[in-house]
């Protein structure tokens, strides 16, 4: 009801099915029906990036996760160097058009980044946060569950390739 | 200027006006700042309702409509039961208000003539002439503002259901639209914070009106028991006061013991009293405290005294009965921004 007279109907409804349409194709929300689909379209937030604005800083409290609806993002690293003196940026990798990122701050307290977050060109970014998966799973349990299900797996993924990495790297060292 | 930064300034400069604006609007607005803190009161105490009915399948509308169609029918049930009992308690209370005032006033001079007794030369002065024309004046100022305060109460009821309606309603679409506002680099910040301050209030508020619901029921249900007068109304001023720490309950029992004296009381019926008033704080402190404890702010005495002190110079005695909500919420909040700005950060 807020905001009816000043919004562009047709530009919303628009907006709507992108929206909609990036939340169904990312793997955490792929299980949801049409209903629970349209009730996360009205929780999460949409925010635009301009060219080289951050979207999060390493180091800091993390609250939730990203979607990327158009656009990509560049993934850096900040890090001492060997001396322990000066503050190397290390490129991690650039995340394009349905790329998700910070999904670990979902289910952290209060969790640092671990990376630092650029938007390389116009970005169209979907956050979703801590706070609006509380709400999700208070106004409709079933659905948070689905997600969080979804997130297990994700960072279970993620888990396991990282897991698999350390041991070659260890085999490496010990060759 | 680089597009980024002067795009931030612009949207700050945009969130921080309409702030400003909407905190002007509330204060100006007559009777528009106490029915929308009691809209807020409202809705965080039917929210969990709405929410379990939208769990349960209902859209948000309809979420919405069914507890407040439950809330007016128990507002008129209670306006046929509850009301004229009410009613004739406060007209009798209003016809025998002399006798209790006397009884007051021969307290105050018992005790002054056993205090001149000790302290003849450090106060000369004469308390029961100076207190007397004080209570007398508080208790006939009530009743002849009593008028004043139902038609401002009309307007009041009539806007704080509304506005409870809408807050539920749309609420957190209207915070969403408001944070979209915010630039993006304090749009986590202002996110959690807003998620943090809520659902705190919110725990707040409801623990508050459970409290405030038990301790004026165990009231009641005891005095009338005893066959004592006024029994509703002592456990509806029992149960509103009850939200100021430390002071409501004692307070809260004053009229109790006046009522009681001027009939005559063989000392046997301001032991039940007593015992009354006591059972109701041990239950609450008991029952309900231990549950929700986290959630109630707690205050030190002294802070207690000099914020109700500040809410009775500011507002009277309304001021004394929704300072304490109203500075703990501010407590809360504080509380929740200075740990986040804090931590938020690197």
């Amino acid at each position: 009801m807020v905001n009816f007279i000043w919004e562009n109907l047709f530009e919303k409804a628009e907006k709507g099915q992108s929206v909609r349409k990036a939340l169904k194709e990312n793997i955490l929300f792929q299980d949801l029906s049409l209903r629970e689909l349209r009730v996360l379209e009205n929780i999460v937030n949409v925010r635009n990036f301009r060219p080289g604005e951050c979207v999060f800083k390493q180091g800091e409290v993390g609250v939730g996760m990203y979607i990327i609806n158009s656009g990509s993002v560049n993934v850096t690293v900040e890090e001492l160097d060997s001396n322990g003196k000066n503050v190397k940026i290390t490129h991690v990798t650039q995340l394009k058009k349905n790329g998700f990122f910070g999904e670990l701050a979902l289910v952290e307290d209060n969790g640092r980044r671990s990376a630092t977050c650029t938007a390389h060109e116009e970005s169209v970014l979907i956050g979703f946060f801590k706070p609006d998966l509380m709400e999700l799973v208070q106004r409709n349990p079933t659905a948070g569950v689905k997600i969080l299900l979804r997130l297990g797996e994700v960072l279970g993924t993620r888990l396991k390739e990282t897991t698999a990495r350390i041991t070659m790297l260890k085999k490496e060292v010990t060759l | 200027m680089n597009a980024v930064i002067l795009e931030r300034r612009i949207k700050l400069v945009f969130f921080l006006a309409a702030l400003i604006l909407l905190l002007l609007a509330v204060a100006k607005i007559e009777n528009f700042m106490i029915s929308l803190i009691l809209g807020f009161v409202t809705s965080y105490m039917l929210a969990p309702l709405v929410d379990l009915l939208e769990r349960k399948g209902f859209s948000r509308q309809w979420a919405t409509v069914i507890p407040f169609l439950g809330l007016t029918i128990g507002i008129v049930i209670a306006i046929q039961l509850v009301v004229p009992m009410l009613t004739e308690q406060v007209a009798t209370l209003k016809t025998n208000l002399p006798k209790y005032v006397e009884v007051a006033t021969g307290l105050f001079t018992r005790a002054e003539s056993e205090v001149v007794g000790i302290i003849k030369t450090v106060y000369p002065g004469d308390i029961t002439s100076t207190v007397q024309p004080h209570i007398l004046g508080w208790a006939t100022d009530f009743f002849q503002g009593l008028p004043n305060y139902i038609s401002k109460s009309l307007m009041i009821l009539f806007l704080t259901p509304l506005l409870a309606f809408f807050i539920l309603l749309d609420g957190r679409q209207f915070v969403r639209s408001f944070l979209t506002l915010v630039p993006n680099n304090f749009f986590e910040l202002a996110l959690n914070l807003n998620h943090q301050i809520g659902s705190q209030i919110g725990g707040f508020i409801r623990a508050r009106f459970v409290q405030s619901t038990l301790v004026g029921a165990v009231i009641w249900i005891g005095l009338m028991i005893l066959g004592f007068p006024y029994a509703l109304v002592l456990a509806v001023v029992g149960g509103i006061l009850n939200v100021i720490p430390y002071l409501g309950p004692l307070i809260a029992v004053v009229p109790a013991v006046l009522i009681s004296l001027s009939g005559g009381t063989d000392g046997s019926e301001l032991a039940w009293i007593a015992i009354i008033y006591t059972t109701a704080q041990v239950l609450d402190a008991a029952l309900i405290t231990p549950f929700v404890v986290a959630r109630i702010v707690n205050l030190h005495p002294v802070t207690v005294i000099l914020v109700i002190i500040v809410g009775s110079q500011m507002m009277g005695v309304l001021g004394m009965i929704i300072c304490i909500p109203i500075f703990s919420a501010l407590k809360v909040s504080t509380i929740a921004i200075y740990k986040h700005l804090t931590d938020f950060r690197s």
